[in-house]
């Protein structure tokens, strides 16, 4: 492309600004973590690792920490199957109520999360499941659920539908067709949404908030809880930590299935 | 090649000793007044109906939109005929599942299965028909020579040349031996070069395999090259069915007569000994009794005119007139020309011309004498608007 000299350093200048905010939390972040000092501050006074050593000394972020693995894990195991065959179902079937069932499972992103916590705080509250963390997993997975479909339907929606013929022909029955030749084709959407889901429920806030109680408080929930008191930079080691493990979720993503197909999808 | 007994089990056939006794009397595929209703306009397919004999390399030929492909669905099992009924072997097959059909198939994009190597795609519809595993390697490794492609089985379908993905999907369409291969314009998107190469391939392969197929085409030269029939459709209806030869030296209405060879049409009404057109009777054959005034169209193919610009030269046609050349097109091997006749009210007709030292003699605008022999045009009833 043929750009003016003045074109350049506006684009420029543009992509370094987005850059420097995109990135200035992290880096704010990841600077607290290795203050000397006492008090989260950046820039950081001094070099130390304390803080690192300190969060891992504490059996209550470590407990949260499990806990939270746990939500991430029942999370992705509910959304996984639920999922798969709903993205599926969209992108290949012509259903009678199509659009109608696309805008309900949409719906979730129209509502304030603040709305559906407390839906499903009162919801679970009438069953007598608050207090147990399975709840919390499954309202996870049905609030980022449209993550999880729209991952699967932009897979299934590049499949073309004589995959599916040609595998009857060469004698497949429908379910052998849809494990050798569906399936296959939507796994890049399934890893895809599944990574998404786990690092969605890992750091899952306000929902969490309002179904956990003091036995079984999240990690989200367990640094908002410190944050009320002192902030000291301990909680900017967790926070380094999130950000670590989302970091090697896009990893993993990048090394299974490429990222181009994460961000092409629609 | 040796002919290998399938161990899978054939639901379609259910008393096997009665299935070969038909198969050997009766035609291998039979089409009986099938008709395909999508519910929007005409009907996609209208009262389609053939036979097949055991081993014959059939092409259906049409434009797009003719219902070619659809017919070659429903034998395949994808779409189900709303009237009619299709038989393979004798039995019929509208309540039989595709998978359960024992028939091959070359999808128009051909739909190898992208996470499978070429060899595990040419070994799926042995596993899937349940063939005996020990025996599935060495008959993968077969079918690979047999398209040639001996050697390059272990590799992903993205790793292979168009020409050999071609190769691959054959393989796979053959490997179980069917009693009946499908292509559904599997070469259409392929170049010249490439696509003439996979014709005489596709020939030679099931002729070595002896297996009934039935090919979908839109391209009338390999319809021609690669067939023993030719049906020709045209919105949804069956217009002729005939050996390539016959296809082209008697089409059997207007429609097939444009559709095949570069053909001319001359307007007029039936005159005894030919077409009257402008006045002036042109000698023509009508394919079937046609009487005196009735309107009609004389169909003449561009090789069977002559000219020249010496007009003695033509002394021995049936006919001759002058006309004046508009239009040379330089084919290689020969000339197309379009000259225009005034004496028939300016009407244009294409000529193939082969002769390479008159070219340069008859360029546009000059004046040149054309004529044919009687039993060259042939006369149509022109369509009742």
């Amino acid at each position: 492309m043929n750009q003016s000299r003045a074109q350049r350093w506006v684009l420029g200048f543009f992509v370094l600004l987005a850059l420097v905010m995109l990135s200035a939390p992290t880096v704010v972040v990841m600077g607290a973590s290795v203050s000397a000092g006492r008090m989260i501050a950046f820039p950081p006074e001094g070099f130390s690792l304390q803080w690192y050593g300190k969060i891992l000394a504490a059996s209550d972020l470590r407990q949260a920490f499990g806990r939270t693995l746990v939500v991430a894990l029942i999370c992705t195991a509910v959304a996984l199957p639920v999922g798969t065959l709903a993205g599926i179902a969209l992108a290949k079937f012509r259903l009678r109520f199509a659009g109608a069932v696309q805008v309900y499972l949409l719906l979730p992103f129209t509502v304030p999360l603040i709305g559906s916590g407390i839906g499903m705080m009162l919801a679970f509250g009438k069953m007598g499941i608050l207090g147990q963390l399975w709840p919390v997993g499954i309202a996870c997975a049905v609030i980022n659920l449209p993550f999880m479909i729209w991952a699967v339907t932009a897979s299934a929606a590049a499949l073309d539908p004589d995959l599916e013929l040609a595998a009857a022909n060469c004698g497949a029955g429908r379910v052998q067709t849809f494990l050798s030749v569906t399936l296959p084709a939507v796994t890049p959407g399934i890893i895809t949404g599944s990574l998404l889901m786990f690092i969605l429920a890992m750091n899952e806030f306000l929902v969490s908030l309002l179904l956990v109680d003091a036995r079984i408080v999240t990690l989200p929930v367990q640094i908002y809880n410190s944050i009320r008191s002192i902030i000291t930079p301990d909680l900017a080691a967790i926070s380094v930590v999130f950000i670590v493990m989302a970091a090697l979720a896009i990893a993993l993503l990048d090394w299974l299935v490429g990222l181009d197909i994460f961000l092409k999808s629609k | 090649m040796g002919r290998i007994r399938q161990q899978g089990p054939q639901p379609m056939i259910r008393d096997a000793a009665n299935a070969a006794q038909a198969a050997k009397a009766g035609p291998a595929v039979s089409v009986r007044g099938v008709d395909m209703d999508f519910g929007a306009g005409p009907l996609a397919v209208a009262d389609a109906g053939f036979d097949l004999a055991r081993g014959r390399f059939l092409t259906i030929l049409g434009p797009s939109g003719s219902g070619k492909t659809t017919l070659l669905r429903m034998i395949a099992g994808f779409q189900t005929p709303t009237r009619g009924e299709i038989f393979i072997n004798g039995e019929p097959v509208s309540k039989v599942a595709p998978h359960q059909r024992a028939i091959g198939m070359v999808f128009q994009k051909l739909a190898l299965f992208p996470h499978l190597t070429a060899a595990q795609n040419v070994a799926f519809p042995l596993k899937m028909r349940r063939f005996d595993a020990r025996g599935i390697p060495a008959r993968v490794e077969q079918f690979l020579d047999l398209v040639r492609l001996g050697g390059l089985g272990g590799r992903r379908i993205h790793e292979l040349s168009g020409g050999q993905q071609q190769r691959v999907a054959i393989a796979r369409a053959l490997v179980f031996q069917p009693d009946l291969l499908l292509l559904d314009e599997p070469l259409a998107a392929l170049d010249r070069k490439l696509r003439e190469e996979m014709q005489l391939e596709f020939r030679r392969i099931q002729r070595e395999l002896g297996v009934t197929t039935i090919n979908v085409t839109h391209d009338q030269r390999e319809a021609l090259v690669m067939s023993d029939e030719v049906i020709v459709m045209e919105a949804g209806r069956i217009q002729q069915n005939a050996r390539p030869v016959d296809l082209y030296r008697d089409p059997a209405n207007a429609f097939v007569a444009n559709f095949i060879g570069v053909t001319s049409f001359l307007p007029g009404r039936v005159a005894p000994g030919g077409l009257e057109c402008g006045g002036i009777l042109c000698p023509g054959t009508p394919r079937q009794a046609l009487a005196a005034g009735t309107p009609a169209r004389g169909a003449i193919r561009a090789e069977q005119i002559r000219m020249a610009a010496d007009g003695a030269a033509l002394a021995g046609l049936d006919f001759r007139l002058q006309g004046q050349v508009r239009d040379a097109i330089f084919e290689g091997e020969r000339q197309l020309y379009e000259v225009v006749l005034p004496a028939l009210g300016g009407i244009a007709v294409q000529v193939y011309h082969h002769d390479a030292s008159d070219f340069a003699l008859t360029a546009p605008g000059q004046t040149v004498t054309v004529g044919w022999n009687r039993r060259d045009m042939i006369l149509f009833p022109a369509a009742v608007p």
